[in-house]
Formats: C-alpha cells, sequence, structure tokens
C-alpha cells in the first residue's frame, strides 16, 4: 500500500464514490477564489440541468451573474483543456445558465430559523452582500446599510452597463434578498448614521465593506480644471445618467482596466477622439489583454511611457496635457516605482481629461466611531480574524484587500461571515485556510490523446454598432453552443481509481484505456491527473477493482430502474435505450423530450462506461429489449469508445443467448450524426428493427 | 498462471438444478486475470442465472460476492456473504479453488463452473497459452525453454518422432511440432549438443505415479506451530 491507496473498505465506507472528490480538486475550482465546483457545474450543464447548475454556482458564488459577465476568470486561466486545445469558456457557461435561470430558477437556502443576532454590514458590494448572505444562511439578521439608492457597490454603480447590464446584476441582488437579507439603501454611514449608533441600535456585529470608492488623483497645475474627472465619479454618472461634462478630445490617464472602461464610456457618449496615456508599454499595461483589444477596435488611441506634468489650461479651456518620458515603471524587484526623463516632455492636445491611475477608500464611514486608522489613514484591521479595532467590528472585501476582482470581494466576505459567528458564538476567531491539492497539469503525451474539439466562439457585437450604445458588447452563448462547450470539459479529477486490496494485476486496465493512463506495478495505479473519466477500465476490469470518483457506477441500475416504471407501458414491450448523451439536446438529458411510447431513456456522459453487466442487468431489472445508441465512431467523447462497447453488446448478446433469450433483444446502434435532434428519430427506427414483444 | 474456461451455460444450470438459494463466488487469483472468473464473470453468470431462472420458471435465488483467493483459508474472513448459508455455492475458481473451499464448508456443496484448462501464459491480450503442464521434473533446461511434456502431444523427452510433417504435429495438422521448435531454439542459442544427448526415461513418480502431490515448507511449520503454543 501506498500513501493515498483506496480500499474496498475505504469505498463501502462512503455514501456515494463522489465524496473522493474531495481528496484533489481540479485547478478551475482551486483557482476559483470562492472555489466553485466549477466541473460540477460544467456537467451539470452538458446534461441540461440548468437549475442544478445554477444551484452549484451560487453556493459558492452569491454574485453568479456579475462574474458571469464581468469575471477576470482565473478558472480559465488555469483550466487543464489549455494544454489540449483551448481553457472551457467558463464564464461564458455560467453567464448563459444563470441569466437562463433567473432569481427564480435558482434555490434558496434560507436558514431554518432566522433568529440570531443582528448584524449591521456597511457597503452592499460583492463582499458586503456576500457576507450578509452567509450570515442570513446561518441564522443571523443581517442589514446591509448602503449609501448608493442600489444595492451591488461598484458593479451596481460604476461597472459601465455595456459589460454589465443592471437587470441582470439585479438577479443577484434579488436572489441574495430572498434569503432574509434586509436593504437600507441610501443611508450613508458616517454621516447618516455613524458605527457607534448601530451598536447602539442592537447590531451586536458591525462588517465594514465599503470599498475603495474613490479615484487617487495626482496634484499639479491645471488638476482641479472641472473638466479633470476622476475616472470613479466620472464613470458612476454615466452609470445613473446624470449629465458629464465632456469636450470632443479626451485624454484619459491610466493604463489599467478602469482607464480601459472610462475611454469606452467617453466613445459611447460621442466624443470626437480618446487617446489613454499610461506610463506602461502595451505589455507592461494592467489591462486585461482583451480589453485593450476591444478598446482599439472602438478607435482608442493608447500613448505607452508617458507621465503627466501639467494640465495646460487656457482661457479657462483645457488643451493639452504635458507629459514627461518614462525611462522605467518597475524596479529590478518588479516593485512599482516609476522614472521619468525630464528632458523629454510633449504636450498633447485635448480638452478633457479623465483621470483613472488607482483607487483609494472612501474613510468616512469612520466619522463618529473610534475606529483608529493607521498612519496612511487605512483602517487598522487584523487580517487573520478580519476585525477591526474595536470588538465586533469586522472589515471585508476592497476596504482591506488590495483593489482585485468582485469573485475575490466575495470569498472576503464569506471568510468574514465565518469570523462573525465565531465571535458571536463566543469563539476564538480561528479559520482553516488550508485547501486540498490540487490535480497537476495533464501530461503532454496524455494530451495528444485527447481529441481536439474547438471553443464555442462568443459572438461579439461589430465595434461600429456596439460604440453607438451602452448595450452589451457581446451575446450569451446560445443553448446549443453553451451544451456543445460544456462537453468539452475532461471532468478533471472525476476518473478512475484503483482499490487496490481487490486488483489483480491483470493488466487489462492498461490494455483498454485509449489514453494509456493505468499503470500496473505492484497492482494498477491510475494517475488522477492524467485520467479522462471515460470509464472504459471501469466496465473492463474482471476484478471489480476501478472505481470513479465523479459518478458512482452502482446507481446505474437503480436509475435503469427508475426510468422502466416511468416510461409506464400499457401494452408495449419495454425497451430500455442506453443513449450517448454527448451529442444529445438539453431536453432529452432531462427527460422532456417527446416520447418513444414504452421505451426508457437512460442518458450517459459517455456509453463507453457501460459494462457487459449493466446491459444484463436491464433485462433482469425488467426490460424485454434493450438498445444501446452510441455516437457514431469518430463522433464519441473517447477514442475506440463505440468499438468497445460495440464488442461488449457483441459478448452479452453471447450471454443472453446461452441462457434462451433472443440475442436480438439487445442491440447497439450508431447515431447518424451530432445533431442533438438525431436521437429521437434514431430510437424510433430502431425500435423498429427489434424483434416484436 | 492458471487457466480456466467457463462452463457450457447449461451445464451449470444442470448441476444446480436441485438448488434455491445459490451463492455465485468469484476468485481474485488466476481466474480474474485470465478473464474467466473474477467479480465481472461472477456478476455476469449471476445475472445469467437470475435470467434463466425467470425464464423457465425456477425458484432460484442468486447472490453473488467475491474472495481474494479460493485457495487460501485466511481470505474467507473478507468474504460478505457466508457461504454456508446457502445451498450451494457456484465456484469461480479454478479446481484447487472448488476443491479447497468444499474441504472448509462440508456442509455446503461447492460446484465448479469452470473447466480448468492449463498453465499458461498470457500471449496476447485476451489470449493465453499452454506453457507448462507441472510435470514435477522439469526439463526446460535442456529443451531451450519449450516444454515438451506440455506442448508435444506425446510427451517425449527425445523427439521428434516420426511423425512430424513440415513442422505440424501428426496429431493435429494446426498443432506446431514441439521438438521441431526446440531443436531451432536450440540451434539458435548454440546449443544443439544438447539436442543430440539421449535423456533417459522421465521419473513418472513427480508427475502423476504417486497420488496427491505436496510441497512443505518446515521452516514455516515449525514457526506456526511455536505462535500457537505461545
Ligand atoms: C471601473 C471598475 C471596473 C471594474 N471591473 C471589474 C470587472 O470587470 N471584473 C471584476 O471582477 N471586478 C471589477 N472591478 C472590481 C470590483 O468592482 C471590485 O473588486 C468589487 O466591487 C469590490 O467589492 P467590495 O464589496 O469590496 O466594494 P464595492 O463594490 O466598492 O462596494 C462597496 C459599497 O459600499 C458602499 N459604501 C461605501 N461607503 C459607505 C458608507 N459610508 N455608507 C454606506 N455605504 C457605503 C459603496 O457605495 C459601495 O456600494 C471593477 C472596479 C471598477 C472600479
Ligand atoms: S477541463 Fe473542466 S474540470 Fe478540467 S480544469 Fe477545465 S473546466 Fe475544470
Ligand atoms: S483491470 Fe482491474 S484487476 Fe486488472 S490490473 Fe487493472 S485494476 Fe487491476
Ligand atoms: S480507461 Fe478511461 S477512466 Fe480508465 S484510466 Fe483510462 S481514461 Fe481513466
Amino acid at each position: 500500500m501506498r500513501d493515498g491507496d483506496l480500499t474496498s473498505r475505504d469505498v463501502a465506507a462512503l455514501p456515494s464514490t463522489c465524496e473522493l472528490m474531495e481528496r484533489e480538486w481540479s485547478p478551475c475550482r482551486h483557482a476559483c477564489p470562492v472555489h466553485a465546483d466549477v466541473r460540477g457545474y460544467i456537467e451539470a450543464i452538458a446534461q441540461g440541468r440548468w437549475r442544478d447548475a445554477t444551484d452549484l454556482i451560487r453556493d459558492n458564488l452569491p454574485f453568479a451573474v456579475v462574474c458571469g459577465r464581468i469575471c477576470h476568470h482565473p478558472c480559465e486561466a488555469n483550466c487543464r483543456r489549455r494544454d489540449v486545445d483551448d481553457p472551457l469558456a467558463i464564464r461564458e457557461l455560467k453567464r448563459f445558465v444563470v441569466e437562463l435561470q433567473g432569481a427564480e430558477g435558482a434555490t434558496v437556502h434560507k436558514a431554518a430559523s432566522q433568529d440570531k443576532a443582528r448584524v449591521a454590514v456597511v457597503g452592499a458590494g460583492p463582499a458586503g452582500m456576500s457576507a450578509a448572505l452567509d450570515l442570513a444562511k446561518m441564522g443571523y439578521r443581517p442589514t446591509v446599510f448602503e449609501k448608493f439608492p442600489v444595492a451591488g457597490g461598484i458593479p451596481a454603480t460604476t461597472v459601465p452597463k455595456y459589460r454589465l447590464p443592471r437587470e441582470a446584476l439585479q438577479i443577484d441582488i434579488d436572489w441574495i434578498c430572498a434569503h432574509g437579507v434586509e436593504l437600507a439603501t441610501g443611508l450613508e454611514i458616517g454621516k447618516d448614521k455613524t458605527i457607534d449608533d448601530l451598536r447602539a441600535e442592537g447590531f451586536e456585529a458591525v462588517v465594514v465593506a465599503t470599498g475603495l470608492a474613490k479615484s487617487r488623483l495626482l496634484p499639479m497645475p491645471g488638476a482641479d480644471h472641472p473638466r479633470v474627472h476622476p475616472a470613479l465619479k466620472f464613470l458612476t454618472d454615466v452609470s445613473f445618467d446624470h449629465p458629464v461634462d465632456l469636450g470632443q478630445n479626451v485624454l484619459v490617464v491610466g493604463g489599467g482596466n478602469v482607464a480601459v472602461d472610462a475611454a469606452r464610456s467617453a466613445v459611447r457618449l460621442g466624443t470626437g477622439r480618446v487617446r489613454m496615456m499610461c506610463l506602461e508599454t502595451l505589455a507592461e499595461m494592467p489591462a486585461y489583454e482583451w480589453e485593450q483589444q476591444e478598446a482599439q477596435e472602438e478607435g482608442i488611441e493608447f500613448i505607452h511611457r508617458r507621465g503627466p506634468i501639467e494640465i495646460l489650461v487656457r482661457q479657462g479651456q483645457i488643451v493639452g496635457v504635458k507629459a514627461r518620458a518614462v525611462t522605467r515603471v518597475f524596479d529590478e524587484n518588479e516593485r512599482f516605482d516609476p522614472q521619468y526623463d525630464d528632458s523629454d516632455v510633449i504636450e498633447l492636445a485635448c480638452d478633457t481629461v479623465i483621470m483613472a491611475i488607482g483607487q483609494a477608500a472612501d474613510m468616512g464611514f469612520v466619522e463618529g466611531s473610534s475606529l483608529r486608522q493607521d498612519d496612511r489613514g487605512r483602517l487598522v484591521y487584523d487580517a487573520a480574524t478580519q476585525q477591526a479595532s474595536l470588538p465586533g467590528v469586522f472589515a471585508c472585501g476592497e476596504i482591506v484587500t488590495p483593489p482585485g476582482s468582485a469573485v475575490e470581494a466575495c470569498a472576503s466576505g464569506q471568510r468574514a461571515a465565518v469570523a462573525v459567528d465565531l465571535f458571536l458564538r463566543g469563539h476564538q476567531i480561528r479559520i482553516d485556510d488550508s485547501l486540498p491539492p490540487e490535480i497537476d497539469s495533464i501530461a503532454e503525451d496524455t494530451a495528444e490523446k485527447v481529441i481536439n474539439v474547438s471553443r464555442e466562439p462568443v459572438e461579439a457585437v461589430p465595434p461600429q454598432t456596439r460604440v453607438k450604445t451602452f448595450g452589451p458588447i457581446d451575446k450569451t452563448l446560445a443553448r446549443e453552443a453553451a451544451l456543445r462547450e460544456s462537453r468539452r470539459c475532461m471532468n478533471c479529477g472525476a476518473g478512475a481509481e484503483v482499490l487496490v486490496d481487490k486488483c489483480a494485476a491483470c493488466l487489462t486496465c492498461l490494455r483498454v484505456c485509449p489514453f494509456d493512463i493505468p499503470k500496473v506495478t505492484d497492482v494498477a495505479r491510475i494517475d488522477s491527473s492524467l485520467c479522462q473519466a471515460c470509464g472504459m477500465c471501469i466496465a473492463e476490469c474482471p476484478a471489480g477493482a476501478i472505481i470513479a470518483r465523479g459518478w458512482d457506477a452502482r446507481g446505474l441500475p437503480a436509475r435503469t430502474s427508475a426510468a422502466l416504471a416511468s416510461a409506464a407501458s400499457d401494452g408495449h414491450a419495454k425497451i430500455v435505450a442506453f443513449i450517448c448523451g454527448h451529442h444529445a439536446s438539453a431536453a432529452d438529458w432531462r427527460g422532456e423530450s417527446e416520447v418513444v411510447a414504452g421505451v426508457a431513456e437512460v442518458y450517459l456522459p459517455s456509453v463507453a462506461r457501460l459494462s457487459v453487466s449493466d446491459l444484463l442487468a436491464a433485462f433482469e431489472k425488467g426490460a424485454d429489449r434493450v438498445l444501446v445508441l452510441a455516437c457514431h465512431e469518430g463522433a464519441d467523447r473517447y477514442p475506440q469508445a463505440t468499438r468497445r462497447i460495440s464488442r461488449r453488446v457483441d459478448q452479452a448478446r453471447q450471454l443472453l443467448a446461452e441462457v434462451g433469450l433472443d440475442p436480438d433483444c439487445l442491440r447497439m446502434l450508431e447515431l447518424p450524426d451530432e445533431d442533438g435532434e438525431a436521437v429521437h428519430p434514431a430510437l424510433v427506427a430502431a425500435v423498429e428493427t427489434l424483434p416484436a414483444g | 498462471m492458471i487457466v480456466a474456461e467457463r462452463k457450457p451455460f447449461d451445464e451449470i444450470l444442470e448441476m444446480l438444478a436441485p438448488q434455491k438459494r445459490v451463492l455465485v463466488l468469484a476468485c481474485g487469483g488466476c481466474v480474474t486475470v485470465c478473464l474467466t472468473g473474477g467479480e465481472k464473470q461472477a456478476d455476469e453468470l449471476a445475472s445469467q442465472l437470475r435470467l434463466a431462472a425467470r425464464q423457465k420458471g425456477m425458484d432460484l435465488t442468486i447472490e453473488s460476492d467475491s474472495i481474494t483467493r479460493q485457495c487460501d483459508r485466511e481470505f474467507i474472513e473478507n468474504l460478505k456473504a457466508d457461504p454456508g448459508q446457502y445451498d450451494a455455492v457456484l465456484s469461480m475458481a479454478c479446481g484447487v479453488g472448488v476443491g479447497f473451499m468444499s474441504e472448509l464448508y462440508p456442509e455446503t456443496p461447492f460446484l465448479p463452473t469452470l473447466n480448468t484448462t492449463f498453465y499458461g501464459a498470457n500471449t496476447a491480450p485476451g489470449a493465453w497459452a499452454e506453457y507448462c503442464r507441472g510435470c514435477g521434473d522439469c526439463v526446460l533446461a535442456w529443451t531451450g525453454g519449450i516444454c515438451p511434456v506440455a506442448r508435444c502431444s506425446k510427451s517425449l523427452i527425445n523427439g521428434t518422432c516420426g511423425g512430424t510433417n513440415d513442422g505440424k504435429c501428426e496429431v493435429d495438422q494446426e498443432m506446431d511440432c514441439a521438438w521441431l521448435l526446440i531443436y531451432k531454439r536450440l540451434k539458435e542459442l548454440g546449443r544443439l549438443d544438447e539436442y543430440r544427448k539421449i535423456r533417459p526415461p522421465r521419473d513418472h513418480r513427480t508427475d502423476r505415479g504417486r497420488g496427491v502431490r505436496r510441497l512443505v515448507h518446515e521452516e514455516m511449520v515449525e514457526l506456526e506451530e511455536e505462535e500457537s503454543q505461545a
């Protein structure tokens, strides 16, 4: 036995082999700041189980719609499929399913009783709302105070609508509030009420989640001109349709994502010329590559390696910006430390300047309380316990973390909820942040054997059209595209495990695996980081020594019985059809397609998983006839799957003949093409070829 | 290892005919490796039997279980089912397993589902061939590793006979003449001198000549006895 070896006894003790998924995480899940079960929800999408997918997403991610639209998706950056062809379009899949389901289509997990302490949350951004949600689920009574008239934080007030339509965001807010989260909008803490007031009103804990609402500015001549706009204020004004004083020649100072948002918003307001000026080269710019690209498509020009020193004002009007050359942005240790060449100064003509060089906190909430700030004005805070300088006051989100993303703010809020709960229950605040190990990247020779399937493209609105409005810049994946995309997922970590006590080292797994994954030394061992979870070895192992982490094969006979029972047949032959669902429609998977009389349909991610015993068991469960519908050779999910299953069907037919049953009661056929609509006609035709019942 | 093949289904059905409650018991040893008597094959046979019982209206309850090896006493501890609780056990083991388990459960009939066919090796995925007959007096040292006892129809030790025929055996045109193979192999090895030697008759007492063959390692026996006294 080696470390981590599994025995039949270990597995017998588990309610489902799926528990083994916690041994190692797929990198998508590992990289996700809230550790959403990415593989799980993608599989649910692949099977048309929209609600299950949505629930799985929302189990970890309250701002599912927001993140479906604007997440920087570290999951995708880490997706193992990138070593095969392209990473899964995880964000687009999420966007597709959570918006399709809306707030009503997601399950609300309300606490059995919500009678624990009242908790005040200051700021209704991703961090504050996530903390409030988790507290409500635990039975606390959270109230979220928000200075704006709407909840959602930066995504609701500042992120441009062309990237995040507000009605979409509202789905998240509605779903969160349905858990018993109270909202008090239009109320600014530090002005309308103080944190001390909140304590006095009976809130037993306070969570500060006020974010970074202000743009940092640069002191220089001309900086106080009314046409020098701080980017965040500008974006918020645009977002609330407030008038903004914009000329015809805008210079955005900054090279980050906020700068791009400001520039692209300025373009949409009808400004003649929009340029971005930043310290960095194109490669050094902090804005995401895709943001840079889209900005350029929209006619925005980039000026690199320049820093502003003066805003030139003549006769009360801005006429330009004086900028000096930048010789370097980062020092040897990659710390931000720009150096300039003051002999190289140019003048850039413009009539409006938007400053997008960084964000700062609005510390107004401290007013009237004894919360301490450090010498640089930052909130005093302990990252381990998330406590501020007053007992019972916690902080989360960007007010205390470096500026990042919405999903990171959610994670921070969720951690704060854990801290608040520990505190209110009188426990010491100790939070275990450790994670299970993540699965290694896929080895090159395995990657080569995975069938390539290209990533579904997202349909972008052409630049000339999109710059005219604040409407969405791209389209949500269509249903068929979402199904195809989700079926590219390699189910990382859901694959085979050998029960070492049962393995006879017969080498069968090694011989049937189309990816050459199993190695047999003393016993067989299957490297979970390589296994593609096709299930072929499981179906063939003579010792029953292989199980799958991601699905419990023991469950198939029960599924077959249930399908037979629901395909109640009056007088019709009872037919079980095992169908490869890799190209099937969502309605097929959900059992909502038109039924063929007397046929119990059992969809599988691939028929590669069906064993001879599974086929015989269907007859035992009461089927008179059994059909196996496989994808035609070459179109199946895994190499050789169709040929393998065809041999198993032949073997099962022989065993039936021995028993004295007509072997023609078991048939396999290959689906004619890849179209989801093909399953039903094929099924109808196949049923006709079966011997009469 | 031991290679076995499944008996015809009808024969199995016939031998268990009077029984009502039957356990199909897989063996995780050789017969799993040769894909005949493992847990998977036991499940398949159990399924077949249940289907046949339904088909023929027989009152038959079939369950299945598996064991690491049916030729070692200790493994019976791991059984989930108790063989003693059944009218009969259909053993998926080789004859050794059937016989040994019958001794352990004198009250319960252990019935063979396999024909134990030979000691063989896996020549290709899904294929096995006989390499040894277990004669108890190994000659491979001077036959180039090719066993004439197992592979010559007449088990000659001074071949070939007159029946060799274009490299095939007179008994079966499909079968290679073992002695021709031996000749070629020894030639390759540069050891035709071995071939030229006339061998004395084999000692058949080591084969089937003296009844049940046994092996006793004294050093292990003693150790076990000491332990049981302690
Ligand atoms: C222009 C812009 C674009 C961005 N784009 C993306 C993106 O594409 N993808 C992404 O993942 N992230 C993006 N981000 C970052 C993301 O918005 C933040 O990481 C996230 O919103 C931080 O959440 P938070 O809850 O900590 O703070 P916030 O979202 O800032 O929420 C804080 C809330 O507290 C309220 N508040 C502040 N002070 C008080 C007070 N005294 N009383 C009451 N209420 C108060 C504020 O009004 C605000 O609603 C962007 C940020 C900006 C500025
Ligand atoms: S292939 Fe699927 S499970 Fe694997 S990393 Fe990508 S999304 Fe996650
Ligand atoms: S097929 Fe099963 S018994 Fe054979 S080596 Fe693989 S795990 Fe072991
Ligand atoms: S056959 Fe499939 S399930 Fe088994 S090890 Fe290979 S890839 Fe994994």
